[in-house]
């Protein structure tokens, strides 16, 4: 468990956040550029001190300006993946990695140099020299390094930002790995909500240096002040559920919720594991009669429980069976279907728009 | 730009024309450059300052080795007058036609003396096969460098005298000029030093530890002469002040010797 | 071809160029590193004091090494009596000469270098455990050492060329001070020494380029290992 509480002001630039991770986790921070995301970054791994604040991991306390105690970074056991990499430009891939493991001095070494290299693919890159890595490369043996340190903690300051849609999509896999096996907990900070998505457990919400809302990210999508932030159109739910039954000819798969079952086109998925659906709200077609002869595969059943006005457009809040789904529609449509709160309706939702990811949580180690 | 008017040009031009010729009439003669030895440095000072006050005219001084000063006269240097420590490379030049004919003079002498800095002199016994090195212990004997300097030359001739130049060569100090070998005593960089009697007299950081006698080398002679093509315009004439019984007396204040 | 006097002449200049980066090496990295730290209070000055040998005479320097290391100077006395060191009349003490002189070229090289290092990479390295001294050998010196190979050279032409610090200080003595360029200087003022100055000029020459050549298969050779 990571306990947060921090103010410090720099220029025109005031901070004063506080919030908790819990361990094993991701837990994302999210926030338009400028909001302080990395100065919380900073503050954790100790390369700044807040003016006034507490830091507490897993019980241990690193910093408390009312006790005068300061950890300096190199003792945090804080590990960091950098936007920019910052590998060694003088050591190959090998000696960058093990980098940290050499200065682990006194303290256990359980994560081990062949498991790193394995989980993150980096065999074949061990001998390389820094120069010749592409950016998702670069990343990775970052990220390499930064486990091979034995953090308590790790921190990824917008590891993918620097890098192009087709590198992301590389690395985004070994992130998901990461997060399925390490037992510590990881803050990762974005501005890019796909990548919060498909990583975060916990979501803490940034803007000018305030927390606007925290909490599980299921909750989260739902609030307000995350729909104020993020671009209408990336706006949904978050379900997550299990794989009950595949239909490889179809490539479709069913995932049960609690009591929700929506059908998804996810077909390399199997049976048992846990999934994660995004539902976008754009994709939710409300109507007051099921229709027939319609090609959405589902049409569910549902209640309104708010309507939440947004630029131009409303975010319908429908209820069905213990979740809640988001549709985006026009004020027009809302007036015509006369829709409001309390009021039973049907929500259809294709197949193909659901994006569906598994989402397991295995942690492996102590 | 304002067109400047012609009475005022005219004006200009006159006041310029008029500044021009009037620093013509009044343009004092060139200086005269001597080269003299280092060890002449203090009596040559005297000398041009009196002859600048006499004549009102300048007198450019440049004391170095006489090597060096022959070498850069040699070479083409500018000076007038050259004041030699040797015969030697008074002949050097003469040799290849670079001093003017009848002007070469032979007006003083000096004297070589050992020196040790004043807080460690103690007199020496100069003779035969002497044991110079236990005087010098692990330090060095400074001395002009014999290859080219005047005063390194004699020193040379008086150690070979003694029979002490195969110990003292390993251990000399070789300075550019008689001069340089004398502040490396005065600093106390070298226990002992070989130098004119005038240089010993000019310091009082030193003090004369033992007096070469004449026979240990060849006489110390300086050598004065006009440097060729430069005959004019008064070197000669300052030659002769150099020279002139008023002049002598100067350089015996200074302890040169005066035949 | 040259004369054994000769050949010593050049060994003494490469025996005293080769001492003088070694004595100014360790120095200048160290000075460079302060220097491109964080300003501190002071820095402005010491910078300053550091570039003056670039300012004055050369004589000036040999004279100001003379008061200060020469046998009655306080700290030429102090090496004296408790190492039995001299400096004057010594290849040690034309090393210090060279090196003195050269100094401030060597620290900007470093300097520059330095400068040049991404401080993010020092804070990577902190938060993979690295402490202050650690950070410094594994990650700010292996980095500056196309800097440190560049002031080294420098170090070494510089100290090559020099005359009026070594003169000054240490004097002209064969074997033991007479690099090249003092070499040199004493043929000219030998009668008939022409012949052997152009000897000494066309040596002097050779080594030059020899250095050159050598100092550019050097950079290029740290280019390859350390490039971005």
């Amino acid at each position: 468990m990571l306990e947060f509480d921090c103010s410090l002001r720099q220029g025109h630039f005031s901070l004063e956040v506080a919030f908790s991770a819990p361990s094993p986790g991701v837990t994302a921070l999210f926030g338009r550029s400028g909001a302080g995301k990395s100065t919380v970054v900073s503050l954790l791994s100790g390369l700044l001190a807040a003016a006034r604040g507490r830091i507490v991991l897993e019980g241990t306390v690193l910093f408390d300006s009312a006790a005068g105690v300061n950890v300096p970074a190199e003792h945090r056991a804080v590990g960091c993946v950098f936007q920019d990499a910052r590998l060694f430009p003088h050591l190959d891939v090998r000696h960058n990695l093990e980098y940290g493991l050499r200065r682990v001095r006194g303290r256990q070494a359980p994560i081990r140099f062949d498991a790193v290299v394995d989980l993150l693919g980096l065999a074949a890159l061990l001998a390389r020299r820094i120069r010749e890595l592409s950016g998702g490369e670069r990343q990775r043996v970052a990220l390499g390094r930064a486990l091979l340190a034995q953090p308590r903690l790790l921190l990824l300051d917008e590891p993918l930002a620097s890098l192009d849609a087709e590198r992301r999509d590389e690395v985004l896999p070994y992130l998901e790995r990461l997060r399925e096996q390490l037992g510590i907990p990881i803050v990762y900070v974005s501005h890019d909500f796909d990548e919060v998505l498909r990583l975060a457990e916990h979501l803490v919400l940034l803007d000018r240096g305030r927390i606007v809302a925290s909490g599980p990210l299921r909750e989260m999508c739902l609030s307000e002040e995350l729909h104020a932030i993020v671009g209408a159109s990336v706006i949904g739910s978050v379900l997550e559920g299990i794989a009950d039954r595949i239909d490889a000819a179809e490539r479709l798969a069913t995932i049960r919720c609690d009591e929700l079952s929506l059908r998804v086109a996810l077909a390399q998925i199997e049976p048992g594991s846990r999934v994660r659906l995004y539902v976008p709200a754009d994709d939710v077609l409300i109507a007051l009669e099921p229709p027939r002869h319609v090609s959405a595969r589902n049409i569910l059943s549902v209640e309104i429980t708010r309507l939440e006005i947004l630029n131009g457009s409303v975010l319908v809040h429908l209820a069905v069976a213990g979740t809640t789904l988001l549709a985006r529609i026009t004020h027009s449509a809302v007036r015509e279907l006369d829709l409001k709160a309390g009021k039973r309706c049907f929500a259809l939702v294709k197949a193909v728009a659901a994006q569906g990811r598994r989402f397991d949580r295995r942690a492996v180690g102590p | 730009m304002r067109t400047v008017s012609a009475p005022i040009l005219a004006a200009l031009a006159a006041l310029t024309l008029a500044l021009v010729s009037a620093s013509a009439e009044t343009a004092p003669p060139p200086p005269l450059t001597v080269f003299a030895a280092a060890s002449l440095s203090d009596a040559v000072a005297e000398l041009a300052a009196r002859y600048e006050r006499d004549t009102k005219r300048s007198v450019r001084l440049s004391f170095a080795s006489t090597s060096t000063l022959a070498r850069q006269i040699e070479n083409g240097a500018g000076a007038d007058v050259f004041l030699s420590a040797d015969e030697e490379w008074m002949a050097y030049l003469d040799e290849r036609r670079l001093i003017a004919a009848g002007t070469w003079i032979r007006p003083i002498g000096n004297r070589l003396v050992m020196v040790a800095p004043t807080d460690r002199a103690r007199a020496v016994e100069l003779s035969k096969g002497f044991d110079l090195l236990a005087l010098l212990g692990d330090g060095r004997l400074s001395t002009g460098d014999p290859v080219h300097v005047p005063a390194g030359r004699y020193a040379q001739q008086a150690l070979e005298y003694f029979s002490v130049w195969d110990i003292a060569e390993p251990r000399l100090t070789r300075a550019e000029n008689v001069r340089t070998a004398l502040a490396l005593v005065e600093r106390g960089e070298a226990p002992l030093g070989i130098v004119y009697a005038t240089d010993a007299r000019a310091s009082k950081s030193v003090r004369v530890v033992a007096e070469f006698p004449a026979a240990s080398h060849e006489a110390i002679r300086y050598s004065f002469a006009v440097v060729s093509g430069h005959d004019r315009g008064g070197a000669r004439e300052l030659l002769a002040q150099f020279t002139s019984p008023d002049a002598l007396e100067v350089f015996g204040k200074y302890g040169f010797v005066i035949p | 071809m040259f004369t054994p006097d000769e050949w010593q002449a050049l060994r003494i200049s490469l025996e005293v160029a080769a001492r003088s980066v070694a004595l100014s090496l360790p120095f200048a990295i160290a000075v460079a590193w302060l220097l491109a730290r964080r300003p501190f209070f002071g820095r402005t000055l010491l910078d300053a004091a550091f570039h003056l040998p670039l300012v004055l005479p050369p004589v000036v320097v040999g004279y100001f090494l003379l008061l200060i290391f020469g046998s009655r100077g306080p700290i030429g006395a102090w090496l004296s009596e408790h190492f039995g060191l001299r400096l004057v009349f010594t290849t040690s003490g034309a090393a210090l000469a060279t090196a003195v002189m050269s100094f401030p070229l060597v620290v900007r090289a470093i300097r520059l270098s330095m400068e040049n290092i991404d401080p993010g990479l020092e804070a990577a390295a902190r938060t993979l455990g690295a402490r202050g001294w650690d950070r410094f050998f594994s990650i700010t010196l292996p980095l500056s050492l196309p800097g440190i190979l560049a002031g080294g050279i420098v170090a070494f032409s510089a100290s090559l060329g020099e005359f009026g610090a070594v003169i000054t200080f240490v004097s002209n003595i064969p074997g033991e001070t007479r690099t090249l360029s003092l070499a040199l200087y004493t043929a000219i003022q030998t009668p008939d020494g022409d012949v052997a100055a152009v000897r000494i000029a066309a040596l002097s020459v050779s080594l030059g380029l020899a250095g050159l050549l050598l100092s550019e298969w050097l950079a290029r050779f740290a280019r390859r290992r350390l490039g971005p």
